[in-house]
């Protein structure tokens, strides 16, 4: 078998110290009934070639709308202020002829729930060629012969026959791992993963984790985890940036950050990812109240009405999001000492 | 239950009985369990309505004696004339010796003219089926492109147009329209004929030309009724599925995404409406038949009615009843054809 796929995404790359992904005070509103909702709120992100970036936070703090702005996937209500460049191209107010081009060759994605997003009534072959005839000028034969090898590189099971098989045919591990072969089977230098290994069980998202650092490290990708899980972002990233209301709020290489927790918001979200090592029946702690709505938001910090650490000021102002240590930015008047747990310092 | 609450926990790991192999024939590939279940469904069907109907021919007043020999017939000529067509039998005897005869293939004669009736359903039929198939295919050939025309920019000016068209339609008697298409076709540019029908034996040609006003007149309400519903469906995919979001980040073109991965698992929904109506127009096109003066299975029947021909009506029944049934078994099989998921014997999720 000749093999087609080479690691060659670090020489497209001109320069491998220039950014991938460069996003600069990204804004996304969307337009509702009655107040618009300002979804991202002056999102600032970079991701490097052969780097993994975290993007957490919960259900409604922008990480998802975010990287469905860089995809050109936003639904027609959203309008997007900003700059998302990728590489050299500028992606907002990208035409769809040219955004066409770009997705799935320069930028790939996989998606939460792999049962819905692979299309039933095709087979799993037709889905995988039909990724890499848009772009890649192969015949019939060519392209299935890539497609094997795909699915053979993703570490599918007899790569051949699945060919030929239907997504319901396919444990939810398996159509992921197809997802990622699709998302890759043009080789784009950045990968965004949407809460890839959220639907699955904790054994699969091991492996397939595993199975995308090391086709990262391979084609020396970038590559996006947008969860909700710390743990997660803990493992795996070399970066993190927490997202909260349509904000980054605190961002750190990964140890730096885990170690030195800043964010009052980060700490909670860290405390309430389960540990084997807490006691069994531990009551585990959660962040009380809920995300704020995203159609008024107040003039201060918006974590301020969850937040246990929360002083006058908060309410009044909203602090920005400075590098106040090396490569360690955060947005909080009050941070949290290296060694605080949330519930004992408070006045 | 006792079953469960008896049974020891160091039996447990003991195979379950399995169930006996006569479901054999059950057992099959889901289609062969498909067509065989609809089949055996069949037999109330038919059975019920035929029975339904020669309740209702006798309800009416009047018999084929009194139709026969119009007004001014008396009774004794009436009587005479209900002995020698077995009129006078009770009604459920008759009705087991139609069911008996039926059964044997022989659906008996007509009593108007003692013509069998397979001959008056051979001429008929024929007529009916193309008129109905023609009104399906022009259907379904205009509305599926504007559906996906309408649905590739909802609220755009091609699906506010096609909109319209359909409420419009929808709105419109099947008649009325069909009025309007003889005036502009057959009275003013003269180019189809008003009524008439040429059989296809006389040549294609002629025999479209016969037909395609009537066609068109029923397709024009389908046609508006399967556009709303799949533009609907495919919009609603585009809006809410995650594979077509997966298809536009593969960097495939809008068009091909509405075609090859909306439009395929939009059909579904088309399809069930499709094979409930086509079962259901067979037989019911009567006014346009009337209209255009096609000897269809809509004018026999109504004649069979008027003159109380009980062995034509009841023939015409069993041919319709039959058409529903098996339409549906032809959706329910086209189903298992274009969702795997089906065909590989799981149900849809």
């Amino acid at each position: 078998m000749t093999t087609q796929i080479q690691p060659d995404a670090a020489a497209r790359t001109g320069d491998p110290d220039a950014p991938l992904l460069t996003i600069e005070n990204l804004e996304v509103t969307f337009r509702t009934r009655d107040a618009p909702v300002h979804a991202v709120r002056g999102v600032d992100l970079t991701v490097y070639a052969g780097q993994t970036l975290a993007v957490i936070g919960e259900s409604g703090s922008g990480k998802t709308v975010t990287s469905r702005a860089v995809m050109g996937l936003l639904p027609r209500t959203a309008s997007v202020r900003g700059s998302i460049r990728l590489g050299d191209r500028q992606m907002v107010g990208l035409g769809e002829k040219e955004l066409r081009k770009c997705l799935g060759r320069e930028v790939g994605m996989i998606f939460q729930d792999p049962a819905r997003s692979l299309n039933p009534t095709m087979r799993i072959g037709s889905q995988l060629t039909e990724a890499i005839r848009v772009h890649l000028p192969l015949d019939r034969r060519q392209a299935r012969e890539r497609a094997v090898e795909l699915l053979a590189m993703v570490r599918l099971p007899a790569p051949a026959r699945r060919f030929h098989e239907y997504p319901h045919q396919l444990s939810g591990g398996m159509r992921q791992r197809v997802m990622i072969a699709i998302a890759l089977a043009c080789q784009p230098r950045l990968l965004i993963a949407d809460e890839a290994t959220t639907a699955l069980d904790v054994t699969t998202q091991a492996q397939i984790m595993d199975l995308l650092l090391d086709l990262q490290q391979r084609f020396a990708m970038g590559l996006v985890l947008i969860s909700h899980d710390m743990g997660l972002a803990a493992s795996y990233a070399d970066q993190v940036a927490v997202m909260y209301a349509g904000r980054v709020v605190e961002r750190a290489p990964t140890r730096e950050m885990i170690a030195h927790v800043r964010m009052p918001y980060t700490r909670a979200l860290l405390d309430a990812t389960p540990r084997l090592e807490r006691p069994p029946h531990a009551p585990l702690p959660v962040i009380s109240g809920r995300p704020p709505d995203l159609r008024a938001l107040d003039p201060g910090c918006a974590f301020a009405p969850r937040c246990s650490r929360v002083r006058e000021r908060c309410r009044q102002e909203r602090p920005e999001l400075a590098e106040h240590q090396p490569r360690h930015e955060w947005a909080c008047f009050f941070p949290c000492a290296d060694d605080t747990i949330p519930g004992e310092d408070e006045r | 239950m006792s079953d469960t609450l008896t049974r020891s926990p160091g039996r447990s790991d003991r195979p379950a009985v399995r169930p006996p192999r006569a479901a054999g024939l059950l057992n099959r590939s889901p289609a062969v369990r498909v067509a065989i279940k609809r089949v055996l469904q069949a037999v109330p069907v038919v059975w019920g309505a035929t029975f339904i109907t020669f309740c209702l021919m006798n309800l009416l007043p009047g018999n084929a004696a009194v139709a026969l020999l119009g007004d001014d017939a008396t009774p004794e000529q009436v009587a005479a004339l209900s002995a020698r067509l077995n009129l006078d039998e009770p009604f459920l005897v008759r009705y087991l010796q139609w069911l008996g005869n039926a059964l044997t293939g022989d659906l008996g004669n007509s009593l108007q003219n003692n013509e069998p009736v397979t001959a008056i359903l051979g001429r008929a039929l024929p007529v009916s089926l193309e008129l109905v198939v023609l009104a399906f295919a022009l259907a379904l050939l205009v509305a599926v492109p504007t559906a996906v025309v309408a649905a590739k920019r909802p609220g755009g000016f091609a699906d506010r147009i096609g909109m319209q068209i359909s409420m419009f339609g929808l709105s419109v008697p099947n008649f009325v329209f069909a009025l309007v298409l003889v005036l502009v076709f057959a009275v003013g540019l003269r180019v189809l004929p008003a009524v008439g029908y040429v059989p296809i034996g006389q040549g294609l040609g002629p025999n479209l030309r016969a037909m395609i006003l009537p066609a068109t007149a029923i397709a024009f309400a389908l046609f508006c009724e399967y556009t709303r519903v799949l533009r609907a469906d495919i919009v609603d995919q585009m809006l809410r599925e995650d594979y077509i979001t997966t298809a536009r980040a593969k960097g495939v073109g809008s068009w091909q995404v509405l075609v090859r991965h909306a439009l395929r698992n939009s059909v579904f929904s088309l399809l069930t409406i499709v094979g409930l109506q086509f079962g259901a127009l067979i037989g019911s096109t009567v006014i346009i038949e009337q209209m255009f003066g096609l000897p269809g299975m809509g004018q026999g029947l109504l004649q069979g009615i008027n003159n109380r021909d009980i062995p034509v009506v009841q023939a015409y029944v069993v041919v319709m009843a039959c058409f529903v049934v098996g339409a549906n078994l032809v959706t329910d099989l086209l189903y298992a054809v274009l969702d795997p998921r089906i065909r590989h014997g799981r149900p849809a999720a």
